[in-house]
């Protein structure tokens, strides 16, 4: 026993050196992919930091290409004077994002809710085809949807009333009516979440309801609801990205509406080059400014573009994450 | 009390039959939408694919009957916006389509692993993750992407990584076939791209990783598993429903970023012509669908296999 007392001890600081070693070389391995990957999906974002600062004329002169000669803010003015404006078409277009958000949130939790938890009748065929037009691609139903919304019409009903078809294209109400049926960006998807959330939540809270006098509604609207936050948190800040920077659906049924996406999509199309370039040159005092000014212009204006999306990924990202183990993605 | 009793049997629906009605009420607006938005365009593409479309005097649309005449157009006299035939621009975006799914879903399931570890920087490394989520946006692309200068366009996108050391390194110092260093040489020079299209899958698996139960991991290192072990014994069959979920959403995120959709647009808006426009949706829709059965069906042989071999 004493003698074997010297060599536990040394096999005990034999393991802890062997552990360090461990730590270190894991440690290192780990950090070094987790960084490397993190710029290899920052890098487009890095990239343009020194060329947005730049000075307009610089652009494009071979000598310049991480730090600026002379810092300059220009691109973002011009990206404000020709895009943002005083803000409001980013205000409007929030908000239109945030409403279609919420108008998704709603109708893909009634509709997941009926789906996971209630045993209607055909409920499989209707999960099968809500699978069905998750897995078509909108773009192969474009043509004729959007010539059935040129001339709108339910089993001639509507031509009976009024007289004539209606045309739905380029109307307000269009894509706030899509997203109340369900069939805005990506709500197949959203059905399905929510549809795999109800079905884990426990029986048990809504029978206590129905036993305390709940009907069917109310048990909804006060436990069902409440308990699918982490569902509806996943799922609105999904719809609130993907609506926030459509182009899909707004560019083909409203294009005249003020979305952000589709302005900036149109202010910078390649028609529009070199006019950008005469504004930019005439506004600046730069008229060395070369093409590569309208890149720096177009991607000043993109990093304005994603700066509400920034702010609310920072604050969401904590309660995606936390929430996302009961959120029902997981079969 | 009583009252209130008599009232239920006035009614006399029973309570299963009353929230079944419920239950069909709140998917009635989901129905509506179904048919109006998705079952009425997809009967109405159908038939224009076998129509001539026409626009007649009073506004209206004249249909003339040509049979299979649009699909053999398009596949015989039509081109594409950048001249090639459609055999080839199917074949390429299937191929492409093929090869790219695996390798993002693998991909995004080793950036869940990664960030599933706790380590200090988690929540900020959680959020560059996922933030391609936002940058896969089409406008953000569009915008970001540099437009002009040739060289400055190519190395702001892809081709960036030096991939010849790479090359030089796989050749010299490993075995492996020619094919096979020249297939990894690709996947990393395209990482910009790859990484770009993982953001959502990256969200599902991490989802998926977290309901694992943790007391697993613990038994497993109890009975004397080592990682590897627990990847391939835990941490990957528990995470097989998600990963199905992930490929289809792959796929079909791929194909809806994929050349063919433009066509669509570029038919119908650009040259006018909606028969054949029609008759391109529906060969894209029905080349989705059986690429999807054949991806179940593989996916179906390598479960069978992997049970099989336990």
């Amino acid at each position: 026993m004493l003698q074997s007392e010297p060599r536990t001890r040394k096999e005990i600081t034999a393991y802890r050196v062997k552990e360090t070693f461990r730590k270190i070389v894991f440690g290192y391995l780990f950090y070094s992919l987790v960084i490397g990957l993190g710029f290899a999906i920052l890098y487009p974002l890095i990239k343009l930091i020194p060329f947005v600062f730049n000075n307009l004329e610089d652009l494009g002169n071979p000598d310049v290409i991480w730090v600026p000669i002379e810092l300059s803010v220009d691109s973002f003015r011009a990206a404000f004077r020709l895009v943002f404006g005083n803000g409001v078409p980013m205000l409007q277009s929030v908000a239109y994002a945030a409403i279609i958000a919420l108008i998704q949130i709603f109708m893909c939790a009634i509709a997941g809710y009926s789906l996971g938890r209630i045993n209607f009748w055909g409920r499989n065929l209707v999960m099968f085809l809500v699978i069905v037009t998750f897995v078509v691609p909108p773009q192969s139903l474009l043509i004729s949807q959007y010539l059935s919304f040129k001339r709108f019409d339910i089993l001639g009903l509507v031509s009976a009333i009024n007289g004539s078809t209606i045309d739905l294209i380029n109307q307000p109400y269009t894509l706030y009516a899509i997203a109340l049926l369900g069939f805005g960006v990506k709500q197949s998807m959203f059905v399905f979440i929510f549809r795999q959330f109800f079905k884990g939540l426990p029986k048990e809270l809504e029978e206590a309801a129905y036993i305390d006098g709940c009907g069917f509604y109310r048990t909804f609207f006060k436990i069902g609801l409440p308990n699918a936050l982490p569902a509806i948190m996943t799922v609105g800040i999904l719809a609130f990205v993907w609506n926030y920077g459509d182009t899909y659906y707004t560019g083909y049924f409203h294009p005249d509406g003020p979305y952000l996406s589709i302005k900036l999509a149109t202010t910078f199309a390649p028609a529009n080059v070199n006019n950008i370039l005469y504004a930019v040159r005439t506004w600046y005092d730069a008229p060395g400014a070369t093409t590569f000014a309208f890149d720096a212009v177009k991607q000043a204006a993109a990093l304005i573009f994603l700066l509400p999306l920034l702010i609310i990924y920072f604050f969401a990202q904590k309660r995606i994450v936390e929430n996302l183990e009961q959120s029902g993605i997981v079969g | 009390m009583q009252g209130a009793a008599e009232k239920v049997r006035k009614t006399r629906i029973p309570y299963r039959t009353m929230k079944k009605i419920h239950g069909l009420v709140f998917v009635l607006p989901w129905l509506i939408g179904f048919v109006l938005f998705f079952l009425t365009p997809l009967a109405n593409t159908i038939k224009y694919s076998f129509h001539k479309v026409g626009v007649a005097d009073a506004g209206g649309m004249v249909l003339d009957f040509v049979g299979l005449q649009n699909y053999k157009d398009l596949f015989n006299v039509e081109v594409s916006s950048q001249s090639q035939t459609f055999l080839r621009v199917f074949s390429d975006e299937n191929m492409n389509i093929f090869i790219n799914t695996p390798v993002i879903v693998i991909f995004s399931l080793f950036c869940a692993i990664l960030i599933n570890v706790k380590f200090k920087g988690q929540g900020l490394a959680r959020v560059v993750f996922f933030l391609p989520i936002v940058l896969g946006l089409k406008v953000v692309v569009d915008l970001i992407m540099v437009t002009t200068g040739g060289d400055v366009a190519d190395a702001s996108v892809s081709s960036n990584f030096d991939n010849e050391f790479l090359i030089d390194f796989l050749r010299e110092y490993t075995f492996l076939p020619r094919d096979v260093t020249f297939f990894i040489s690709d996947l990393a020079a395209n990482i910009f791209m790859l990484l770009s299209q993982t953001g959502v899958q990256t969200l599902i698996f991490l989802a998926g990783l977290q309901s694992i139960n943790p007391s697993l991991y613990e038994v497993a290192k109890i009975e004397g598993a080592n990682s590897y072990e627990i990847f391939w014994k835990i941490t990957l069959p528990l995470v097989g429903n998600i990963s199905l979920f992930a490929l289809i959403y792959t796929f079909v995120d791929m194909f809806l970023k994929s050349s063919i959709s433009t066509e669509i647009y570029y038919f119908a808006f650009n040259k006018n012509n909606i028969g054949v426009g029609s008759a391109l949706s529906v060969v894209y829709l029905v080349n989705v669908l059986i690429d999807l059965l054949l991806l179940l069906f593989i996916m179906n042989r390598v479960v069978k296999l992997s049970h099989a071999a336990k």
